[in-house]
């Protein structure tokens, strides 16, 4: 090859990576310096875990590891190993979506919906340990997540949504003012991968 | 069968007959707005139903076709969007989460010089390297494209010289990630280079080697990419001022700073076509420049748009990564995937422009604009982009909602070795709406009137004509101001909060959707297009190009689809994603896709509506016009119980065809003046807003934070309530974050040196203050059921509300975006040194004693308002152009009614003296006979 150059990756050995990803084992081969974000995308198949910036400033890539946020961008997968990780996927119960994935619709708590995944996961953390926060303690649990479509208002409304069904104050939303309920949650919008998505 | 299905009349509805026999008794009709779906229910609120209808809604003036059909089941309620379920389970599929079978990794090699030349590569190293399965440089692809016909000066990767750091000059494939990054490192390139240029204003310069030629058409050897010149009105009304405002304004560049970073996935299917999997506001546009690039033609091409990760404009140009992952793609006969890096995305830019923007304004006795004359320079980057029509919207966005009495515009565009500058939400209109409506406040201040008085005695009014021609047609500026007055307490607390504390008004005003297409065709192509089609289940299925990029395009469509249709939306599936499938939209720019494409759909399902009345018409012997198509039921209008299910009548529809089909398609109407430039800025209809922000400044730090603000925005008619505020609260925040912290940092060595969301300070939740929306619904005459723009006009107020608010609190004009610590503290000791060394906290704050004029404005905006009133609801039908105000009469052209009048679009010789900055474009010639290259 002639000139000299420096491999951008050091090839290390692989591991076996094994965790429990949504109450499911999964296990996958894996440099022992991969990041959890790229395994959990790509070895797992999660792709509602997304990649903003790989730099811990957008919040999107954020995952609930027993229990409490964390950004998978900035943890190497080792450092999971054999822990409980929930990701978006894992967020609805069975069939039924979770009260802060129907508020987040229903409140306007996600535009585009990049950032949302990241910011169910914040507040689903908050949720789980402040069953009553304050406006101002639901700024501080997704202070880490970056949203540029709304404004973070109606997000804060969602949250706050959620927080009063969890409490059982609010009965849990049926779509607002819609006499035939949908038996597909997903929407009109189609909501399926691409063909050919194989994982 | 005549009559066809009669329903059984309910107890309460029919009654018994003396002999208790049940009648068939009329069934309640239910009032327009109660909602249809329930008979019974009690008429709902009489203030939001259209007079036309029964309700006491004002009408608009001119024509509504829709009102008929306005029933309010779907329309203007608040509606989760109808992807948003995919959007919280993770399974809305954005431009990385496409992984096809096979796939390959594709990585870009960018230039690490910020202008050379090219002399030769050598990529052998890189086709050696075990893993890399294709290679590709700019002589693959020589075509050029972009997205402005009249400036395609893009290549897919770099032909001849790259034009600013991280400018694309080759790209390969491999079987991962990090063989491909390796192999980034095996390029062997030779370069030239060359002086690069990063201060626009020496981009006005001559130039031995300009960043490019613009072939005959090239202004001296500069680096001038598009200059304009517009003066319109009577030029004498700005001599002798009762106040005057003038203001040098330097903006530095914005980035969108949306969230998913640009990924691209192409694929040659076997046979031979390529499905392109991109997110994309403009997908079609792509696909042309695919077609270009990649001498294929259109029809081979299957652009399949991704769910998008917020777009703000920063997705709406083709970009020369797509072509890329198909070149490569070609090459290797595999899918290959693209995603950006945080710092790529940066790199590829085409945020909002930085600027240096100069207004002089004068008000004559009566406190009316006499004089608006803005300069701008723009600082455009390596490429043109949209930078053409950037050019022109500086000027010509300000020309409403105020009467002028004269405006005059220099603009220009130059090209630097930076990151090229494009399209972002407020596109163009943000920097000088801000200067202006800061110059505004300053006037106010020098008469000693209130600023919103000022301006509610200087609106145009609805149904009129801007001075450069631009047709207003509804009009909600008025109410917008005087909603946002009482709702902030403005009376009680403008110069009279302590200092510290400040409040400040700034107002808007922006196209909705322009009135001619980017790719302008002469044959009365459409804006916009949609197919509804019906099969036999009942289900709709609506295919449109429009590009949901979050703010909610298929949620309207499928709302305006189910209003039509009196059907629930769970019926209404909307397909957008390939163009494969859906027809030509020009996609998602110039906030045009809910009025255009919702016109559209509308226009379809009133055809599809047509075809079921007829079929109706058939089996029950009643004309359609005595015939209602309410939920799912059609019905003889008098006797409710005699009609037809819809399915029934949707099958008498199908018989011998098949599948109802239908197609709709909306085009601007002509408008608009004959200069050159004309159609810049023109748009069948305009949106307004007025913002009111609460500010508190540390005086002695110079941090500034913004604590409340009031937004009213008239978008015509909410169609869902909710992603309307959605937009608002969200522009306020982006607004917020361009005029408080956002900046893209060029060092002295002309380096990007903030190119990730770290240390480009976008607001986080806690700098984000309380937003208000307040929305005003002037019920356009011509948007779908009277729907404007939401989008991109709720932007603009929010700087300018801001600026004025820290003069409000400090006293000091601080004529510098963004209001950083710095440039705030700076500001403030400077003033403290003029007023002999005191402390900041002994700053005086402004104060207002109301002058004579404040009462001469005051009765004015008392007049206007019920002239506004009366033209609103077409009492008052006469002609109004910019100009009334002034004395000129409507009727007559004002070139004829005082010498000076005119309308000019070049400078005359005695004006080149005096131009401003950016005027001084016009001091070379165009060199028409310069060849260049290509």
């Amino acid at each position: 090859m002639g000139e000299e150059y420096v491999k951008m990756t050091p090839l290390a050995a692989h591991t076996i990576w094994s965790a429990v990803v949504n109450g499911q084992m999964k296990q996958a081969i894996a440099p022992s310096n991969a990041i959890l974000l790229d395994v959990l995308r790509d070895e797992v198949g999660m792709l509602g875990v997304k990649r903003g910036c790989d730099l811990g400033t957008c919040g999107c890539c954020a995952v609930l590891i027993d229990g409490e946020p964390r950004l998978s961008c900035l943890c190497l997968a080792g450092q999971v190993q054999g822990q409980n990780i929930t990701t978006v996927e894992g967020l609805a119960e069975g069939a039924h979506l979770a009260p802060i994935q129907t508020c987040f619709a229903t409140h306007g708590g996600s535009q585009c919906g990049f950032c949302t995944p990241g910011f169910l996961m914040s507040a689903e953390a908050l949720l789980t340990v402040n069953k009553n926060p304050s406006r101002n303690e639901i700024s501080c649990a997704i202070e880490g997540n970056l949203c540029r479509c709304t404004g973070y208002q109606q997000i804060i409304d969602s949250i706050e949504a959620a927080a009063a069904i969890k409490r059982g104050e609010a009965p849990a939303l049926p779509p607002a003012s819609n006499p035939h309920p949908n038996p597909h949650p997903m929407g009109p919008e189609e909501p399926s991968m691409p063909p050919g998505h194989a994982r | 069968m005549a009559g066809g299905y009669r329903q059984q009349p309910g107890a309460s509805s029919g009654g018994t007959r003396k002999d208790g026999k049940r009648v068939a008794g009329k069934q309640k009709f239910p009032p327009p707005g109660s909602g249809g779906s329930h008979p019974n229910m009690g008429p709902r609120d009489l203030d939001s139903i259209p007079e036309s209808v029964g309700g006491k809604e004002p009408q608009p003036a001119g024509s509504h076709i829709h009102d008929r059909y306005r029933t309010g089941t779907e329309v203007g309620k608040p509606r989760a969007l109808v992807d948003s379920y995919a959007k919280v389970t993770g399974q809305a599929w954005y431009g990385d989460d496409v992984r096809l079978q096979n796939e390959i990794i594709g990585k870009i090699l960018r230039s690490p010089y910020h202008y050379a030349k090219i002399k030769s590569i050598d990529t052998s190293k890189v086709e050696a390297l075990p893993g890399v399965l294709a290679v590709a440089t700019g002589a693959d692809a020589p075509n050029t494209f972009g997205v402005l016909p009249v400036t395609k000066d893009e290549h897919a990767m770099a032909v001849e010289k790259v034009r600013h750091v991280g400018d694309l000059v080759a790209c390969v494939a491999a079987v991962d990630e990090a063989t491909a990054m390796e192999a980034l490192n095996l390029f062997e390139i030779e370069w030239e280079v060359l002086d690069p240029v990063f201060d626009p204003r020496k981009g006005l310069e001559d130039q031995d080697e300009p960043i490019h030629w613009r072939g005959k058409y090239h202004v001296g050897t500069t680096n001038v990419q598009k200059r304009v010149f517009q003066e319109f009105g009577d030029r004498s009304l700005v001599v002798d001022p009762t106040a005057s405002s003038h203001g040098k304004w330097r903006m530095e560049g914005v980035h969108h700073g949306f969230t998913e970073p640009h990924a691209v996935v192409a694929h040659w299917d076997p046979n031979g076509r390529l499905q392109l999997y991109t997110p994309q506001q403009v997908p079609h546009y792509a696909h042309r420049a695919l077609s270009t690039v990649l001498e294929v033609p259109m029809h081979q091409i299957n652009v399949i748009r991704t769910f998008v990760g917020g777009g703000f404009g920063g997705k709406s140009d083709p970009f020369p990564h797509e072509m890329c992952a198909a070149i490569l793609s070609r090459k290797a006969g595999r899918p290959v995937r693209i995603t950006f890096s945080r710092e790529e995305v940066y790199w590829i830019n085409r945020g909002r422009h930085p600027s240096y923007i100069e207004v002089k304004m004068t008000a004559d006795d009566e406190a009316r604009i006499s004089g608006f004359d803005i300069d701008a320079l723009i600082d455009g980057g390596g490429f043109a982009s949209f930078g053409h029509v950037t050019s022109y919207y500086n000027g010509v966005l300000a020309t409403a909602p105020y009467e002028l009495g004269s405006f005059h515009y220099t603009g220009a565009r130059v090209w630097t070795n930076k990151p090229a500058s494009g399209a972002m939400r407020g596109h163009g209109a943000v920097n000088t709406r801000c200067a202006v409506e800061v110059g505004l406040d300053e006037m106010a201040e020098q008469m000693q009137v209130d600023p919103i008085d000022l301006r509610l005695a200087n609106l145009l009014p609805p149904h009129s004509r801007t001075i450069s021609g631009f047709r207003i047609t509804s009009n909600g500026m008025r109410q917008a101001l005087e909603r946002v007055r009482e709702g902030s307490d403005w009376d009680k607390k403008f110069r009279q909060l302590p200092l510290g504390k400040g409040i400040g008004i700034g107002c808007g005003f922006f196209i909705s959707g322009s009135g001619l297409p980017i790719h302008w065709d002469p044959n009365r192509f459409p804006h916009a297009t949609v197919h509804i089609q019906i099969d036999m289940d009942g289900g709709v299925t609506v295919h449109t190009g429009a590009a949901d990029i979050g703010q909610g395009s298929t949620t309207a469509v499928a709302q305006v689809v189910s209003e039509v249709l009196a059907l629930p939306i769970e019926m209404i599936h909307v397909r957008s994603h390939e163009s494969d499938t859906s027809p030509v939209d020009l996609g998602s720019y110039s906030s045009r896709v809910t009025f255009m494409n919702a016109n559209a759909a509308i226009r379809a399902a009133l055809d599809i509506r047509e075809k079921l009345l007829n079929a109706a018409w058939e089996m029950l012997g009643y004309h359609p016009d005595v015939l209602v198509l309410n939920d799912r039921r059609i019905y003889y209008k008098h006797d409710p119980a005699v009609g037809v299910s819809y399915l029934e009548a949707l099958h008498k529809a199908q018989e011998d065809k098949g599948s109802l089909i239908s197609s709709g398609a909306y085009r601007s109407p002509p408008m608009g003046g004959v200069h050159k430039g004309a159609a810049a800025g023109l748009a069948p209809a305009y949106s307004f807003s007025a913002y009111i922000a609460e500010v508190d400044v540390d005086v002695e730090t110079g941090l500034v934070s913004c604590t409340n603000v009031w937004a009213a925005h008239d978008c015509g008619k909410a169609l869902n309530p909710l992603a309307v505020e959605g937009q608002i609260i969200g522009s306020c925040h982006m607004g917020l974050g361009q005029v408080l912290s956002e900046k893209m940092v060029y060092g002295r060595t002309g380096h990007l040196q903030n190119p990730n969301l770290l240390e480009y300070k976008i607001p986080s939740v806690h700098e984000m203050p309380h937003v208000t929306p307040i929305i005003i619904e002037s019920s356009d005459p011509e948007g779908p059921f009277g729907a404007k723009e939401a989008g991109e006009g709720p932007l603009l107020p929010i700087l300018p509300a801001v600026v004025n608010a820290v003069y409000d609190a400090i006293g000091v004009r601080i004529r510098t975006l963004p209001l950083s610590m710095d440039v705030v503290w700076k500001a403030i000791s400077s003033k403290t040194r003029s007023l002999g060394g005191i402390e900041a906290t002994e700053l005086p704050s402004p104060r207002l004693e109301h002058s004579l004029l404040q009462q001469t404005l005051a009765e004015r905006g008392a007049q206007h308002r019920e002239r506004d009133r009366r033209r609103q609801r077409s009492e008052d039908t006469s002609a109004y152009v910019n100009g009334v105000l002034f004395g000129f009469d409507p009727d007559r052209p004002l070139e004829d009614q005082v010498e000076g009048w005119k309308s000019a679009v070049e400078p005359v010789p005695e004006q080149l003296a005096e131009l401003g900055l950016a005027g001084k474009a016009w001091l070379k010639k165009e060199q028409r006979q310069m060849g260049g290259d290509k």
